[in-house]
């Protein structure tokens, strides 16, 4: 009964998604512009331009700090430009990267309960003998499962400008690397789910789209920032921590279900969403 | 025989303001309650504490055996409700809106949203995105949704708000067929006094967070009404302000009022009047729920 009224409320769910303008657009616009537009500028104009000559000493001495903290003869062989690239592909751009899945995440996941409140169908789901737990469950894989997708096909889109890009200049493939990888498959999906997690705790409280927004705007995304900006490091020292600090997400996503699991009840929910 | 609902001392505040208080309550199977109440009254909230969304702070309740603070989901599977919003997906079509809450209710019947759509004159809308609907369609289609598990019994907030004479006909006797047919429990809130009176078995009278009275429209009668207003279509002109020692006055053209201790007194009225006089109609005035309700207000 619960799976069958989980999957009922996530195709309900996906299906708003995909009809909701605003939510389409910015699963279009964020993936292009992070996964297109940033590599294609950087791959495109070391094809038009002489990237060596643009840095200069500043650059040498960007890739020496690089280099220092990563290994591989393949690195040392390549000239300066190519160090450049392969550093802003490899080490830069994952970060600029999971922006695309945190943003689409939060804009889906803000959506979720305040969506329904200002539509005033909560109610009718409340009055429904759905479990709490199940209508939660089910919003959070809502939520999930489109920043995922939309994750996935930029890291596609992403790999073939980055490889086509990148043959003239290396001769070969550069793309996904371990980095990339790890990415992919571990950071971005629990980064997704934490941004899920954050979002819908504070759209389950909320009584506006916006409000859940702005305070998504304001305390999610500083808070997730601040944590991908002290990760960042990581992806120079490589895949396995990268692999941990995906864990330690993990542990702290089990916490904040835990959170909203015991702190949500039906009467906190009705009284805190409907008048 | 034992209540279907019983409510004994409900009390429920929100901060400050107290909603309810001291609610007693009582529903019998298959009767059908209108619970009646100026607006900010609680029956909504009410409502919701049967339907165990909102905890109340005192009291005891009970809803087929059962109590909606503990077994709040098994009491949600046997109750359908149409609230005063509707509470449907205006992106979705009809039929999608019916479909989603036949899953969560876990109705097995697959033809069971076809026959509403088609019970409800839903069939040739139910493509249509429930947000091009008309306020009517939209009542319609929520009572169908209420409908759609079979419920034992019925929250029906504001019904036939909204609706045109035809589809106020409609409803009611749609529901007053399916309480006959099925015996299910109806609980009917309500603004328009008079739509209740021919559909519902009892009234209760909600007031300042409290039930002020409950029974039957004979018992609210004999308890409210002493004297009798009644308005006689008669070509009778009284030539004095009594008529029999009873007080009387010419309202209109061939209608006259006259003011009895009791309904017992209209034989002896009648009789009078049609020794010399033809009489046409006679209705009694204050014996109706909205003169009822008023008296039970006190207003």
């Amino acid at each position: 009964m619960g799976t069958t009224i989980s999957k009922a409320l996530i195709k309900k769910d996906l299906k708003d998604i995909f009809r909701s303008k605003t939510l389409m657009v910015t699963m279009i616009i964020i993936p292009i512009l992070f996964s297109i537009i940033f590599p294609s500028i950087i791959l495109g104009g070391a094809l038009l331009f002489d990237a060596e000559k643009i840095a200069g000493n500043d650059g040498q001495k960007l890739i020496d700090a690089f280099l220092k903290s990563t290994t591989g003869d393949e690195f040392s062989s390549y000239n300066l430009e190519q160090q450049m690239i392969y550093v802003f592909i490899n080490f830069m751009l994952p970060n600029l990267f999971l922006l695309v899945p945190i943003i689409t995440a939060m804009t889906v996941a803000a959506n979720s309960f305040v969506g329904e409140k200002e539509n005033r169908t909560l109610e009718s789901l409340l009055f429904s003998p759905i479990s709490i737990k199940t209508l939660f469950l089910s919003k959070i894989v809502a939520s999930f499962i489109p920043p995922l997708f939309v994750s996935i096909i930029s890291f596609v889109i992403c790999g073939v400008i980055i490889n086509s890009l990148g043959y003239p200049l290396f001769g070969e493939l550069i793309f996904p690397s371990g980095n990339w990888l790890a990415l992919i498959i571990c950071l971005s999906p629990m980064v997704i789910l934490l941004t899920v997690l954050l979002n819908i705790l504070i759209s389950a409280r909320v009584k506006t789209y916006q409000e859940a927004q702005n305070i998504g705007g304001i305390i999610v995304l500083p808070v997730i920032a601040l944590m991908i900006g002290q990760v960042s490091g990581l992806f120079l020292l490589g895949v396995q921590l990268i692999i941990l600090i995906s864990v330690g997400i993990l542990i702290v996503n089990l916490v904040l279900w835990s959170i909203i699991s015991k702190h949500n009840d039906r009467y906190v929910l009705f009284e805190k969403q409907i008048h | 025989m034992t209540s279907f609902i019983h409510v004994e001392g409900l009390s429920k505040s929100f901060g400050q303001q107290t909603v309810l208080e001291n609610v007693n309550f009582k529903v019998k199977k298959g009767e059908i309650v209108g619970l009646l109440g100026p607006n900010g009254a609680g029956k909504t909230t009410f409502i919701r504490i049967l339907n165990g969304v909102i905890k109340p702070e005192k009291g005891s309740i009970t809803l087929n055996g059962m109590d909606p603070a503990s077994e709040g989901d098994r009491i949600r599977k046997i109750s359908g409700i149409v609230t005063e919003s509707a509470g449907l997906y205006h992106q979705m079509s009809g039929k999608e809106n019916l479909e989603l809450f036949a899953e969560l209710y876990g109705v097995k019947d697959k033809n069971r949203v076809a026959e509403l759509l088609d019970l409800f004159d839903l069939k040739e809308h139910q493509d249509k995105p429930v947000g091009k609907y008309s306020t009517g369609m939209k009542k319609r289609l929520a009572l169908a949704k209420a409908l759609l598990h079979k419920p034992d019994i019925l929250f029906l907030d504001e019904p036939t708000n909204g609706l045109d004479p035809d589809g106020i006909e409609m409803v009611l006797t749609y529901l007053k067929k399916y309480n006959q047919e099925t015996g299910t429990t109806m609980i009917i809130c309500s603004h328009v006094l008079h739509q209740l009176e021919t559909i519902c078995d009892s009234f209760a009278f909600i007031e300042n967070g409290t039930i002020a009275e409950q029974g039957t429209l004979l018992e609210l009668e004999n308890k409210y009404v002493q004297n009798v207003t009644v308005k006689v279509n008669t070509t009778f002109k009284p030539q004095d302000k009594q008529y029999l020692g009873f007080p009387c006055s010419v309202v209109g053209e061939s209608i006259v009022v006259f003011e009895l201790p009791s309904k017992n007194d209209i034989p002896q009225l009648l009789s009078s009047l049609l020794k010399n006089d033809p009489v046409y109609s006679l209705t009694i005035m204050n014996n109706d729920l909205q003169s009822i309700y008023f008296k039970v207000r006190g207003v």
